[in-house]
């Protein structure tokens, strides 16, 4: 599958994604989606041939507790509802003990965790229509008591699960930068061929950590990332997330390009 | 291994990859989302004051949600929004942004004026809301709003001398357009 440079969907954009004469990829909330009554401008692109992705947030794959039937029946009914030849969630668990966490929080890297989340992807896949992609999330801080490293967890559950990888390249500068390593070193460890796609946000700087916020521009660092990546194994697509502060459409479209650039993969704009 | 620390290998229910329930891991994870969410200690062997800012930015990060669904709301507020709503939120993890939003605004009826109250309002008579469990569409109801009074028949409302306005029954119990709009789309 090509699926080449892609843009988050959100209503706020709709109009500025929906007018991207080369766009064949996007990926929308999950969580967001009414499947009996997709967004008409989802549809319009989806009937111009563009790939569009359900992204969830809220399955918590990696928590203890099996996922709900329910929102994996409406994950795949997503999928249904859109064509879409995938759908994508996250190495993460965003509730415990019935208390929501209102964000993506990283699984200790134990034996325990890679238990559970294999048991939970493999609950998911079995329900969905289509392939699943789990994407490592970004963390500001990661549990004591590792038994494994970051691309050791990743590349087993992969190989447990026969799940595709999303790679989210800023995440993987966010850790790096924030853990004060070198994010080339787990690239060189991750099985990149198992890649579906990548994500591209920019974030900011405060009080000496990187955050991954999806509000600012993509920074030169993680287009060198790109760079890097592409050089090893070129993924099929690379997708720009925008969550808020939306800049001005040149501004935009100037992120569009600079991702194509970097990856070497054909303008959208 | 730390106490309550990564739920490691032989946690209490002794999971195996057939997934099984493991009590150990869902303890652990229970104690860092009480830190995260519900102001509960920072589990040991944690980096606190990372722990801390990540559960700063997650209240951020629910202030905008908040702000895009209950948009009169937070404009209400002006600049003081974000440190208004992250001071409530702190301890009351999140129910989702609707009704973050309107708990929020349910505990701060007093001072509520113009389009805030008449925000509260209108969702108030669209649907019935015990602040335990989630909203459900009323079929006919009124409110007094400031200047006038809400209606709402047969799913439409009409604030009497205001604009007729709409909401749809969402698959999660956020309004259509809640995150692009008011949320009252025509």
């Amino acid at each position: 599958m090509d699926l080449g440079v892609g843009i988050g969907w959100r209503p706020e954009i709709a109009g500025f994604v929906g007018a991207l004469p080369g766009l064949r990829f996007t990926e929308v909330i999950a969580e967001s989606v009414h499947p009996a009554h997709p967004a008409p401008e989802l549809l319009e692109l989806r009937e111009r041939g563009a790939a569009v992705v359900p992204h969830g947030v809220k399955l918590s794959l990696g928590g203890a507790e099996p996922v709900a039937a329910d929102r994996v029946a409406h994950l795949a009914a997503c999928a249904e509802a859109l064509g879409s030849p995938l759908v994508s969630e996250h190495v993460a668990f965003v509730r415990a003990g019935g208390i929501e966490a209102g964000h993506l929080l990283p699984v200790p890297r134990t034996r325990a965790a890679l238990d559970a989340l294999t048991a939970n992807i493999r609950r998911t896949r079995a329900e969905l229509p289509v392939p699943l992609a789990v994407e490592p999330i970004a963390t500001l801080f990661d549990w004591p008591d590792a038994e494994y490293t970051e691309g050791d967890f990743l590349t087993e559950l992969l190989e447990r699960t026969d799940a595709l990888l999303l790679l989210d390249v800023a995440n993987v500068y966010a850790n790096a930068r924030n853990r004060g390593e070198d994010p080339v070193r787990l690239l060189d460890r991750l099985p990149l061929e198992r890649v579906a796609y990548c994500h591209v946000a920019g974030g900011v700087e405060q009080g000496g950590r990187y955050h991954d916020t999806h509000t600012a521009a993509v920074p030169r660092d993680v287009l060198d990332l790109i760079a890097e990546l592409c050089a090893r194994h070129r993924p099929p697509g690379f997708l720009l997330e925008r969550d808020g502060h939306y800049p001005p459409i040149g501004e935009m479209r100037a992120e569009l390009d600079a991702i194509a650039a970097a990856s070497g993969m054909a303008p959208v704009t | 291994m730390s106490a309550g620390g990564a739920g490691g290998a032989g946690g209490a229910g002794g999971a195996g990859s057939d997934g099984g329930f493991d009590a150990g891991l869902a303890a652990a994870q229970e104690a860092l989302v009480r830190a995260m969410a519900s102001g509960g200690p920072v589990p040991a062997g944690f980096d606190a004051a990372a722990v801390r800012v990540a559960a700063h930015g997650v209240l951020l990060k629910r202030a905008g949600e908040v702000a895009r669904a209950w948009p009169a709301l937070a404009a209400s507020y002006g600049t003081a929004w974000n440190a208004e709503f992250a001071a409530w939120a702190a301890e009351r993890p999140t129910q989702g942004s609707f009704r973050d939003g309107w708990d929020f605004a349910r505990a701060h009826w007093d001072g509520l004026a113009g389009e805030a109250a008449r925000e509260l309002a209108s969702a108030e008579i669209v649907w019935a809301y015990d602040g335990a469990s989630a909203p459900r569409p009323r079929r006919a109801a009124a409110r007094r709003v400031p200047g006038g009074v809400a209606v709402r028949f047969r799913g439409r409302v009409r604030i009497i001398g205001g604009p007729s306005r709409r909401r749809r029954v969402p698959p999660d119990g956020v309004p259509r357009g809640a995150s692009g709009g008011y949320g009252l789309d025509q």
